[in-house]
């Protein structure tokens, strides 16, 4: 454990070290928060609600998504795809740990930050836009959420670490994965509330893994799902974490029987 | 002229072939491009299912403003895809290669990189141009349609600008591509009508960045809303921009020092 919380804290310095990519990167997530805040805001200026959300409940959503996604979506698990075609991955096999924990807690290093910074910007903007959120101050609501983010938060990394092993089979890992990433920015509800699309649509959506990784847990915060849609959420959660990982041990069993070290 | 046809026809020959030798990676990012495209449609379809407009705009020229901002960003993407390989070929000093050969560097820089797929995703917008123009039903004259081509194409000299500027201080700083970026991010704002925003962003994004000038007029004009004076103003900006961008880049080519090579 030791030497993972050593790679937890250089993953933190190594955030500091690339000031500005990291600002580049938070700025993209500001840009589509602007985006998304003044669409909902142009929305419900007239009526103070839409599709059954109220104005609150909406900018509530956008702002939560920010803080949210900052803490799931991660791209350290993209660089085990990169690593896999270059060769440099060989340097883990020969090293004392665990690769999927060591990249997780790289991961987990770099989310810390991206936190850090999510809530600073949604302090800024609630101040600069004058803007009014709904705070939970439920504490079983907030430990219900901290659970399924917690969940949602491993079962992205599954999902990526997945995607990524692909790599062990073609060098064209990376075209899959700009696919997977876009498709589940939108079927996570990382850009509006799945709720508002038609319902064949929305519930082809809650069968697949993505809408537990942001929707779920934002309409658990803003408390609009029931106590049997939040089981039933966790439970989903739960089964897709066994999916995955199950999937996620039989490729990675094969994967290395495949690898060759190619580009060493 | 035709010398520059031809050997950006020889760059993209080059480019086809990387493609179709990369199958699996060309067809997930062109999926990829469909999918962030037809989302995004979905989003405003669905957004229309509840309201019948969106700061006093109909469902179709949502959607138009829509379009045109993928025309232009794919667009760009497509042919001036070799400004985000530039960043490397100074860093590595490759580009002293560049400048030996009998073609203009900044031509051979932007264009060396064709993106295909981009090129390939230009023709369903287009066509959903055509459609959703159609489908809105409204006599357009002469005019309007000539100012949306000519506001279009000004709008594709200010991006090529951006990119110009971004490669020249790509050359002063050696290490980053930071502008294009900003650039791509800021693009984003063009997705929706300029009405949504704050005066301030809208001042912003108008003289600053100027997304909402690159997408937001052409529409405007076509819809007969953008006032003549600020077409000339988008005509005299696009140029002095892009005249500011060559000098610029000029400058950048004395002060390059080939410090890698």
């Amino acid at each position: 454990m030791k030497k993972y919380l050593a790679v937890f804290k250089l993953s933190l310095a190594r955030e500091f070290e690339y000031r500005l990519n990291f600002l580049l990167g938070r700025l993209r997530n500001v840009i589509v928060l602007l985006l998304l805040f003044y669409v909902w805001r142009a929305l419900t200026l007239k009526t103070g609600t839409f599709a059954g959300y109220s104005g609150q409940e909406l900018i509530t959503y956008v702002f939560g998504v920010n803080i949210l996604r900052s803490v799931i979506f991660g791209i350290q698990s993209r660089r085990l795809a990169s690593d896999i075609n270059d060769g440099s991955f060989s340097k883990y096999l020969t090293q004392p740990l665990n690769i999927f924990w060591f990249q997780f807690f790289r991961e987990l290093g770099q989310r810390a930050i991206h936190l850090l910074s999510a809530i600073f910007e949604v302090i800024i903007f609630v101040i600069i836009l004058k803007v009014d959120i709904f705070i939970q101050t439920d504490v079983i609501i907030l430990f219900a959420l901290l659970v399924a983010a917690a969940l949602s938060l491993a079962l992205y990394y599954l999902l990526s670490y997945l995607v990524s092993m692909l790599a062990f089979w073609s060098c064209e890992a990376m075209g899959p994965r700009f696919l997977f990433e876009w498709f589940l920015e939108f079927a996570s509800g990382a850009y509006f509330p799945l709720s508002i699309l038609s319902q064949s649509i929305f519930l082809g959506l809650a069968f697949l893994p993505f809408a537990y990784l942001i929707f779920f847990p934002i309409e658990l915060y803003l408390m609009r799902i029931s106590i049997w849609q939040f089981l039933f959420g966790i439970g989903m959660q739960i089964i897709w974490i066994l999916i995955v990982g199950i999937l996620c041990r039989y490729v990675w069993n094969k994967g290395l029987k495949k690898y060759s070290g190619e580009g060493i | 002229m035709k010398k520059y046809f031809k050997v950006w026809k020889q760059l993209s020959i080059c480019a086809i072939s990387s493609y179709l030798s990369n199958r699996i990676d060309s067809f997930s990012y062109f999926f990829g491009k469909v999918i962030r495209f037809g989302f995004f449609l979905l989003l405003i379809f669905s957004i229309f299912n509840y309201t019948d407009s969106l700061a006093g705009y109909s469902k179709y020229e949502v959607i138009l403003f829509f379009l045109t901002f993928n025309l232009l960003d794919v667009f760009a993407q497509a042919f001036f895809r070799g400004i985000y390989l530039f960043k490397d070929e100074v860093r590595l000093g490759n580009f002293d290669f560049t400048l030996t050969r009998p073609v203009n560097p900044l031509f051979y820089s932007i264009s060396r990189l064709t993106d295909i797929l981009d090129m390939i995703f230009l023709i369903p917008i287009l066509v959903f141009i055509v459609f959703t123009i159609n489908k809105l039903g409204l006599e357009f004259g002469f005019l309007n349609i000539f100012l949306y081509l000519s506001l279009v194409l000004i709008g594709a000299l200010t991006i090529l600008g951006i990119h110009i500027i971004s490669a020249g201080i790509t050359m002063w700083t050696m290490e980053s591509d930071n502008v294009v970026w900003f650039y791509r991010e800021s693009m984003t704002i063009g997705r929706f009508p300029p009405e949504i925003y704050s005066g301030f962003l809208q001042f912003v994004f108008t003289f600053v960045m100027p997304v909402i000038m690159i997408v937001a007029f052409p529409v405007k004009a076509l819809f007969g809303l953008l006032a003549f004076k600020w077409a000339v103003f988008a005509l005299a900006y696009s140029v002095s921009f892009f005249y500011v961008s060559i000098l610029l880049w000029k400058l950048s080519l004395k002060k390059y020092s080939s410090a890698s090579s």
